[in-house]
């Protein structure tokens, strides 16, 4: 089948860019810094990637994100230092319960529309964070000391897997489905789409993979905080999605690589840091206002002869 | 034809504040009709629809298609239970392509599961191709085939409401209704149109529901005609009667005075 070699295809070249740089890594051409870099890229990437499928995909503006980030954090890193689990199942116990804060916000909250999701989004975000500060158990403000087991193979494999599942997902009639409710959820639920339940399949999804972010992010950094999953954090994530261009996978994934290298690069001027990344943000508003790819996918531009996607009937 | 009663509606109603925006509306429909729905504006008839599809809960009556109630079912229980429609105000799928517009009503025909789906079993790609040649099939019928890759939103005004009808026809009605499907289109448009209605009520077995503006046309193809006036059911019957009924002849009369 044609479209499954298509596929195969991105497989094999994506394990051949993992193999390439893990030898590096190993090798040593590629120092302490670098490889943070990129387990850091692939963290965001995962977080824009899983927002994108809530927000881009099935129009939800939900701007709490960074509370399933901490409970992945959180319950991968209690899974590890206090039960002494693998790795390996502390994300998938981290994921798993972030998805299922997921329902329980999702089920009641996406009734709301616009607004005033946003509002209870980000409200929920608030909640989770605070709890975790007031629990001595995992440290309360000082926050917790955790192992660094987060390497550049799991922070792949978990990007890979991300990627995989939201871009099948979304090219099958689950992901039209979601897409109908984005474009007009009347007419999607005059068509036979239950809207409600994909509004919580979405967002469930969404949260697995950003609870599953959050456990390679608590193994990344020795330490995690209550104030590392404030609304700051949301926002940085929903930038992703509104600069990649709302709708456009390639373009949330290509918006994270490189606000994670600006914000990077702009850790040495922590004054004009802010200034930068808003003026970065401004300019690529004023000059693409629906986003860095629009609502088009990188692999649009390599159709050639065919018509792509997104044309209109006039530039054949 | 058999005359099985289809869709039974008994005295409903709905009110939006103070104001009864349709009262005690009874129609019924049988089994391959053609039925036409008439009135002034603001009379009424999308509200009428509305309820019929489960978008407002009437505050009054009962709504019974193919023997099931269907007041307090959500829209989309309505359309799986065979009622699909159109809207007045074209509501297609902008972003989406003309192809996938037609797909997303027809999400029921494949079953394959989101876990399937996501890592691409068997059972995702026989759904979708089954999905894809059902589909197009309907498009073909409307002469959409060419345009199926496409965005809703570049197609051209007169394809996008036969686009809105190859949706609604995909999602399997028994009964299709139609609000105001000759919209803004030019006579040939219309006439094209009103061919094409008759052609897919006969090939798919449907009932149809028509709210149209154009007398002359509803005159023509409806075998019996409701007409509404500030939210009241006036008369009903053969379009002969509807004609020569002095009620409507007011209604329509005075509506023509006051633009
Ligand atoms: N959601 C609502 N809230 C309040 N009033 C409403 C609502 N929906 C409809 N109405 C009112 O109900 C009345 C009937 O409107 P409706 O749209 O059904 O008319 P119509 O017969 O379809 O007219 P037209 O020919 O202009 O389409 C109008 O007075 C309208 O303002
Ligand atoms: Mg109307």
């Amino acid at each position: 089948m044609k479209k499954s070699k298509v596929f195969w295809m991105y497989f094999v070249a994506a394990i051949i860019v993992y193999a390439v740089i893990q030898g590096m890594i190993t090798g040593g051409q590629l120092d302490q810094y670098y490889s943070n870099l990129l387990i850091l890229m692939s963290i965001n990437v995962i977080l824009a990637v899983s927002l994108h499928l809530v927000i881009g995909i099935t129009g939800q503006f939900s701007i709490g994100h960074a509370g399933f980030l901490a409970v992945g954090a959180y319950i991968s890193a209690i899974c590890t230092m206090k039960f002494d689990l693998p790795f390996f199942a502390a994300l998938l116990v981290g994921a798993i319960v972030a998805s299922v804060a997921g329902l329980i916000v999702g089920i009641p909250s996406l009734r709301l529309k616009g607004d005033y999701l946003a509002i209870a989004t980000l409200g929920f975000a608030e909640i989770i964070r605070i709890i975790f500060l007031n629990t001595d158990y995992v440290g309360g403000a000082a926050g917790m000391p955790i192992n660094q087991l987060t390497t550049w193979t799991y922070a792949f494999f978990s990007l890979l897997l991300t990627v995989v599942v939201i871009a099948n997902f979304t090219k099958s009639r689950h992901g039209r489905a979601c897409v109908a409710v984005r474009e007009d959820e009347i007419a999607a639920d005059a068509m036979g789409i239950n809207t409600t339940y994909y509004k919580v399949v979405a967002f469930a999804l969404g949260s697995f993979f950003a609870g599953l972010a959050g456990g390679l992010f608590s193994h990344q950094f020795f330490l995690i905080q209550p104030t590392q999953f404030g609304f700051l954090k949301s926002f940085d994530i929903l930038i992703y999605v509104v600069l990649g261009g709302l709708g456009s996978l390639s373009g949330a994934i290509i918006a994270a690589v490189l606000l994670t290298m600006v914000s990077m690069y702009l850790t040495d001027f922590p004054e004009t840091r802010m200034i930068i990344y808003s003026l970065v943000l401004i300019i690529v508003m004023l000059y693409r206002p629906s986003g860095l790819m629009g609502t088009k996918e990188i692999t649009d531009y390599f159709k050639f002869g065919k018509r792509s996607k997104g044309g209109n009937l006039d530039d054949k | 034809m058999t005359n099985n009663l289809l869709l039974k509606v008994e005295n409903v109603g709905i009110q939006f504040g103070g104001l009864k925006a349709v009262q005690g509306l009874s129609l019924e429909l049988f089994q391959g009709e053609l039925i036409g729905l008439i009135g002034p504006n603001g009379a009424g008839k999308t509200t009428s629809f509305n309820m019929l599809t489960g978008v407002y809960k009437p505050t009054e009556g009962e709504i019974t298609f193919d023997g099931k109630r269907t007041n307090n079912m959500s829209p989309h229980q309505v359309t799986k239970s065979g009622v699909s429609r159109t809207f007045q105000n074209i509501r297609l799928f902008k972003e989406q392509s003309v192809l996938d517009n037609v797909k997303v009503a027809n999400h029921s025909l494949a079953k394959h599961s989101i876990f399937s789906s996501v890592f691409r079993l068997p059972s995702f790609f026989s759904g979708e191709a089954k999905m894809e040649e059902e589909s197009i099939k309907f498009l073909k019928i409307f002469g959409l085939d060419k345009y199926k890759d496409e965005l809703a939103k570049n197609l051209p005004y007169g394809m996008q409401r036969r686009l809105e009808i190859a949706r609604a026809l995909a999602a399997g009605p028994k009964l299709l209704l139609l609000d105001e499907p000759a919209a803004g289109m030019n006579p040939q448009e219309t006439k094209d149109l009103m061919e094409l209605i008759a052609l897919i009520r006969k090939r798919f077995d449907l009932t149809i529901l028509l709210i149209e503006h154009d007398m002359g046309l509803v005159m023509g193809i409806c075998e019996r005609i409701y007409v509404l006036d500030h939210g009241q059911l006036i008369a009903d019957g053969i379009p002969e009667e509807i004609r020569n009924n002095p009620k409507v002849i007011e209604a329509y009369l005075g509506e023509e005075v006051t633009e």
